[in-house]
Order: structure tokens, then sequence, then C-alpha cells
């Protein structure tokens, strides 16, 4: 602390107690806050370029959003028990080289579809799930920090995925997974649309109206009471992570079906970009709170975000530093809202 | 520290004490706090106030630091009357309060909480580094880990206690008063304040200390003065009173109606603990058992291992070696979710560290140890009807108010907190319920409401352990009450044997005994 604080110590207290009255609102104005920051957002950038706004581009934008979405759902359930995933990325690199990987493996395009897709689907799921277990048991039963068990397996898995793909693209992937994955729809929506807001009704469910969703919120409020309470912490602690992992996955093989090979670096960026989606649209990192509804809304937010900026030619690095920031803004307004409580 | 440079030379015997109140009285609108109170402190004495919540001893402190003026009597201090006295002029001639409740601005920094109402400045501008200077030597010459700069709501309650002390040594200090301040010490933060205490009476500064804490009183105390129901009751020797004669003196009264009238009726042992140690040591070599139908006390000081024993037969204490039979049945792995299943409830202290999520709504914190149960969810799914019809009585019952179960814990009153956990001992079938320190932290309503809920427990048939510091309290509720000391089993006490006498002098002859050894 400077002198100037001891000067006048009731200052920044007084600004900081305003700050986080306009940042928390009250209750419905904060429901609106990131509904409302979307639509200027998306207005801005129509202003700025034309091609923004046409359909073509909005529907660009959903389809770009249900995957975001499913990696910040994927996310959001282990932040929801106050930890996080940074392999989340890398993970899904290391599926998708895997799933190529297994197609290839049984005869690459020209392979019986079904077969290959099922190789694909098992190939992936399974490696994730060992993911999952790993982080879990590393984060639950050694206790070791979810920062750090995850920035270990986050380089075990971009190890893993480049080992076996060689460092290069792993091509074979036959039509049928991309029919199933990518070019697909169902009463004309695009099958990632449609496969994300499945997905996403699902997992509502699951977290508001089952008991395993109930734990996870009760132990992310308390784990210590829960644990108290006879709720089986340690275990669904795993289970979170490799529900994680598996959300993953399916956005993985998605992402595979669209680049029609399998990438060693697909998951580039995801890991912070999931985090940011899953903090900026509310889920708190200090745990308990959050949701579908926030992930989904988030993962929105940064897709328009990344969109806009990428038709206004706004440079890629610069697109880092901007997600870098917005990280850091969401995990702020969080801070805020706690301190409001 | 400054004491005042005429009490450092000897006294005169002869002459009079520092501070005489002679039949001092305060009423309150329909409470009479003070009833004609008699009490001198010399020069270089600690004396300690010693009394029951409630029987004057806070109101006497606050009349002798001038937070009020008395009703009637006379007040004399340093050979003066005292007429008009403020907590300004009390400090301003020597007289420095260490109140249980801090009297610090949150929002500033120690140094400033220090210097507060007394900056030092020269021509209107603050003497910053001046008043930087004297704090750092103060804090140093108490020995305090504590840092100026800190703000004073980023400090735990240790150290806020710190630099309440601090702030009272600040000035000229000829009379100290000290209300319970270790109760939020360490050890050896404890340590250091007893040899400041007594570098201060070498220095001839008069202190007032209130305590109930025996060891304590022990230690330190030139002379004890018993105040109940806002009356002098005796001031005695410390030196040649027994701790039996002050808690006679103390309580005098029989217990009151705060407690219920219990019927005890003993079936069979529902829990039995042979040679039990826990693994962190707290808990060796007990040997306990507690039977359905009757309440069995577990009596102790802070840190003796008494809650560590219930943890342990819940299954959050891990248990080095021994054994937990549970009617009969004798039980290894013990973890909270089997326990459950047994039938064993835990209601810990601390409730809002290991009892409640505090921002889920009441409904989840009332069911959330009895989700695995077939009326709550069906395959992992949660029957929300049902739930919401099965907790909504249940708090009902609990008079929870207002009955809304949708609220978050959170902005509960500690009262209605606790009926959440009672509650949540209500969601499920049990028989066998371990309390650690039931009434903590609750008012007096709702600690009639916690006891009439152990009635009915055990009225039913339930076997129930209650653990508290509270010796009334445990008195009052148990059939048979075990008194731990230092991690083992001092005494086993039933029927007419179970008085505070014999609970207190099990802990001394424990702690000879281990003094002998």
């Amino acid at each position: 602390m400077s002198d100037a604080d001891l000067a006048a110590p009731a200052k920044p207290a007084a600004i900081d107690a305003r700050g986080s009255r306009i940042l928390q609102g009250t209750g419905w104005a904060r429901q609106l806050a990131l509904p409302i920051a979307l639509v200027l957002l998306l207005a801005g950038f129509g202003l700025a370029d034309d091609r923004v706004l046409t359909t073509y581009n909005l529907l660009n934008i959903a389809q770009q959003t249900s995957y975001l979405a499913l990696f910040a759902m994927a996310q959001m359930v282990v932040i929801l028990t106050r930890g996080f995933d940074l392999s989340l990325g890398p993970t899904v690199s290391m599926v998708s080289v895997a799933a190529a990987l297994a197609m290839a493996g049984i005869g690459g395009a020209d392979a019986n579809g079904i077969v290959a897709v099922l190789a694909a689907i098992a190939a992936g799921f399974a490696l994730a799930a060992a993911c999952g277990l790993f982080n879990g048991v590393v984060v639950s039963i050694l206790g070791v920090s979810p920062l750090v068990a995850t920035l270990g397996s986050m380089n075990i898995a971009i190890g893993v995925a480049t080992t076996i793909s060689d460092g290069r693209p792993v091509q074979g992937v036959p039509a049928a997974f991309a029919d199933l994955f990518y070019r697909g729809s169902i009463l004309g929506l695009p099958i990632a649309i449609v496969i994300a807001i499945l997905v996403g009704g699902v997992l509502a469910f699951v977290l508001s109206r089952t008991v395993f969703g109930r734990s996870l919120y009760i132990i992310g409020t308390n784990p210590q009471a829960a644990a108290v309470a006879g709720i089986p912490v340690k275990r669904l602690l795993v289970y979170a992570y490799v529900l994680c992992s598996a959300l993953a996955a399916l956005g993985a093989l998605m992402m595979t079906a669209r680049t029609g090979s399998g990438e060693p670096n697909l998951g580039g960026t995801l890991s912070l970009q999931s985090i940011a989606a899953a903090v900026v649209g509310g889920t708190s990192l200090a745990g308990g709170r959050g949701g579908v509804g926030s992930a989904a809304l988030g993962a929105l937010f940064i897709t328009i975000l990344s969109n806009g900026m990428n038709l206004t030619r706004i440079d890629g690095y610069v697109q880092m530093i901007v997600l870098g920031a917005i990280v850091i803004l969401g995990v702020v307004l969080d801070r805020l809202r706690l301190d409001g409580r | 520290m400054e004491p005042a440079a005429t009490s450092t030379t000897p006294r005169n015997e002869t002459a009079e004490p520092l501070l005489v109140l002679s039949g001092v009285t305060k009423r309150f609108p329909g409470v009479l706090a003070l009833d004609d109170v008699d009490l001198d402190v010399k020069a270089g004495e600690l004396h300690v106030l010693f009394g029951e919540n409630g029987a004057g001893k806070s109101t006497l402190i606050n009349v002798i630091s001038g937070t009020f003026p008395p009703t009637s009597g006379s007040f004399r201090f340093g050979g003066e009357e005292m007429a008009e006295l403020t907590p300004h002029k009390a400090r301003a001639i020597g007289i420095s309060p260490v109140f249980q409740e801090f009297s610090l601005v949150p929002s500033l920094t120690v140094e400033e909480n220090l210097f507060l109402g007394r900056e030092r400045s020269a021509a209107g501008i603050l003497d910053a580094g001046g008043m930087r200077r004297r704090a750092r030597e103060l804090i140093a010459e108490l020995g305090f880990d504590l840092d100026p700069k800190a703000r004073v709501d980023k400090l735990d309650r240790a150290h806020q206690q710190m630099a309440e002390i601090a702030k009272a040594l600040l000035g000229k200090v000829r009379l100290l008063i000290l209300d319970e301040p270790t109760a939020s010490l360490t050890e050896r933060e404890t340590g250091r304040l007893f040899e400041l205490i007594a570098r201060l009476k070498s220095q001839g500064v008069g202190i007032i200390y209130v305590s109930h804490r025996m060891r304590e009183i022990r230690a330190l105390a030139d002379r004890v003065t018993v105040l109940r129901d806002g009356r002098h009751i005796k001031t005695l020797d410390a030196a040649t009173v027994t701790d039996s004669e002050l808690v006679e003196l103390m309580t005098g009264r029989k217990i009151d109606v705060l407690f219920p009238a219990i019927t005890h009726r003993p079936g069979e042992v529902a829990i039995a603990v042979e040679k039990l140690a826990t693994a962190d040591g707290q808990v060796a070599d007990v040997d306990f058992f507690a039977r359905a139908g009757e309440i069995t006390g577990v009596a102790g000081l802070v840190g003796c291992g008494k809650s560590e024993l219930v943890r342990a037969i819940y299954g959050i204490e891990p248990i080095a070696s021994g054994s937990v039979t549970l009617r009969g049945e004798t039980v290894t792995a013990l973890d909270p979710r089997s326990s459950l299943r047994r039938g064993v409830a835990y209601f810990p202290a601390n409730r809002g560290v290991e009892g409640l999520a505090l921002s889920r709504p009441i409904r989840e914190n009332v069911s959330m140890a009895a989700l695995d149960l077939g009326r709550y969810q069906r395959r992992g799914i949660i029957r929300r009807t049902a739930e919401r019809s099965l907790i909504g009585p249940i708090m009902e019952t609990l008079k929870l108010r207002p009955p809304n179960i949708e609220r978050a814990v959170g902005n509960l009153s500690g009262g209605n907190r606790q009926k959440v956990m009672l509650g949540r001992a209500m969601a499920r079938d049990l028989d066998i319920f371990l309390f650690d320190e039931p009434s903590v932290g609750i008012d007096v309503g709702a600690k009639v409401e916690v006891y009439e809920f152990i009635k009915r427990l055990v009225e039913a048939g339930a076997a129930v352990v209650v653990v508290s510091s509270e010796l009334p309290e445990v008195l009052a509720l148990s059939n048979r009450l075990y008194v731990m000391h230092h991690g083992r089993i001092a005494a086993l006490l039933e029927g007419e044997a179970m008085t505070e006498q014999n609970v207190l002098s099990s802990f001394f002859e424990e702690e000879a005994r281990e003094k002998a050894a």
C-alpha cells in the first residue's frame, strides 16, 4: 500500500462500492446485461461491416457458437465444482487425431461408413474418458489443485496428440463421418446446432433435476459441508471431470468432421476460449454458480466478438489480446458479484 | 506504553487505591444492571471480574470507561471524584478499555486506528511519519505479529484483537481494562499478552480483567470479584480461593428454566467406543458408550478432543486405532455416507463451514443428506414435488420464520440456520444424534428450541450425544457426563455426582496427574 492510500483511505473504498453496485446491478438488470451487450456488439460490428448482419453470417455465427457452447458447457461442469480444465483444448486435438487415425486404420475414405463412424466415436470417447478420469483422480483423490493438475495434463495431451499424428494432419475421414457430424441437417437446422441444443437440454436437466447435478452445486458452494452431509464428493468430482472431457470429445468429433481431417492443433486456444465463455456468461470460478444458459450466452458473446473482429480484419494476435482481457474482465465481474452478495 | 510517571514510584500502602467504586448502581429501562456494587483496584494489581453472562461485568466496565454514567454511587479514580466522564476524558486520564466488541474502524489501517481521534499533527498537517514510527515501535514492543499498514477489515479476529490491545496501550495508561482478551488469541499470542501484563503490573498499572478461564485467573489474578445478577457477591484473594468456591459463588442459584426437564430411559447401548485414538492425536485411548433413550454429555475445554471423538464416530476424523461399535455391530471404515445410512447424524459446531451451503435454498440444505433415499429421488432424478412436500412440513414443525423454504440459507439468522441443520436430521430416519456445541452462536430463544428438539429425540428413544464447552448446558441435559482432558476421559459422572464442582475438579486432578507423571 502506498502513502497516497494512507492519506485518503476512505476514497478508494467508496469508489469500490459504487463501482461494484453499478456492475452488479439489481436482479433482472444483471440477467439482461449480457444479452444487451450481445445486441450492442452485433449492432456495432454491423455498422462497421455490411457482411456482419447478413443471414448467411448470422447462421454462420449460430453454427460457430454451437461448437464453443459445447466446450463452454464442458468447462462449466467442472467450474461449478470450483475447478476448471486447462487440458480441454489439447484433449480436443487428441480426440480429433485419435478418431481420424481409427477411421484411417479401418480403411480410410473407402471404409464402411457405419463401422468407421463407430470406430471414431469409440476411440474419441475412450481417450476422452481416460483423460477426464486422469484429471478427476489427480484433482479429487490426490488433492492436486485443478490449475496444476490440468496444466500438467494439458502438456501430456499436447504431447500425445502430436506424437500419434507425427505432428501432421491425419487424412482419410470418410464421407459418412462428415455427413453425421457436419453436413447433415434436421428440419433445416445444421447438425452442429441441433447437437448443441440437444446436449444443452440434457445437461440442463441433469444439472437441475438429478441428484448428481444438485450435488455438483452443493460441492461447489461448500465442499466441506457436502462431505459432512454424506455426499460422495471425491467420486462426483471424478465424474465431473469425465463429463467435461466427454463433452469436449463430442465437440472434437464435430470439428474433425468439419475440417475433414484429424488435426493435432485443433484445440489451439479452446481451453482459454471455453473458460472465457463460461465465466463471461456468469459461471463463477468460486464454484456453485452457473448453468447451461450462462455457458451458451457466453459462447455466443465470444463467437460474435471473434466473428466481428475477423470480418473487420482485426489482426489475429490482437484478437488474442482481446480474449485474454475478456477472461480477466469476466473474473473481475464475478468477484464483484460475490463481494456484493 | 507510557505509564504515568507517578505510578512508577513506590506506592504507599495506606494511600487510596487507584480506582474506588462504592455503591454504584446502574438502571436501564426495566433492568437493574448494577445494584450497589463496590469495587476497588490498586495500582499494580490485576483484578479479575468473574460472573456469568448478564451478571453485570460489561455494564461495570462501561461505567468505568465512561461509556455511560452510573445512576447512583461514587466513582473515584486517582483520588478524584469522576463526574461527567466521557470515553474521551477517560482515555485522557489513563483509563484504557479493550472491549470484546472492537472499537476499530474496519476501513482504516491499523496505525490509523491506533491514532484515531488523537492524530499527531503540526499546523494542521498530519505527522504521518511520526505516527507510523510510534505505531511500529509499539507493535514491536508488544511483540505482536501485526502489520501497521494492514486494513483492519482484512485482518482475522486474532489480529484485530492485537490491534485493539495496541490501541489501548498507545497513550498514557494507568488502568487497563481487558474483556476476555484471549478469546481469539493463540497459545503463543496469549503467552505474549501475559508477559505484557506482568510488565504493566510492575510499572504500576492497575488492570481489570474479565475472563471465564480458570487457568488465566490462576496465572494472573491478585484478587477476584464475583458478580451475580448485577450484585457484588464477594471479593476474594486469588491466592487462597479455590476454583470450586469461585464457581459456586458465580452460579449461586440452581439451573434455570432454559433447560427442559428430560426423562431419560436408558436402553440398549447404541455407540460403544473402545481404546479409540484419532490419527491427529487429539483423542487417545478413549473408552466411551452412549445408550438409546438418554443423553450422554461430553464436557471439556476447547481442544480437549471431545469434538474429535464424535467426529471420529461419524467418520470425518481419521481413526488411528481402536474400535467403534454401533448397536452391537463393529464398524470399520467409517464415513459420513455410511454413518447416515446406519442412522447416525452429526451436527457440526461450525455450521457455516461444515454444515451449510449458504447460497443454496433451505430446501436443498435440508434434503442434502438424504438424497440417496427413494422418497427424494428415483433412479438419480430428484422428485421435486415430493421433496417440497416433505421438507415444507419439517421446517414448519421446527417453526422456521418466515416459512419459505426457497430462501438462501445465507440470509438466515444463527438460530434459523441451526433449524435447517435440525431439519436435515428429520429428513431421514435416524436414531443416533451427535451434537457438537449445539447452542453456539444462537440466541436464548433458539437455544430453548434446540433443547426441546433434543428432548423430543431422546424421549422418542434416540441415542443423543451432546458435546459442549458450556458446562451448564451439558450438566442440565445429560444423563451421564464424560469429562475429557487432553484427549482422554478424565471422569464419568452420573446422577448426584454431576455437578460443576466435580467437572472442574476432575480437570484439575487430571492436570495434576499429568504434571506428576
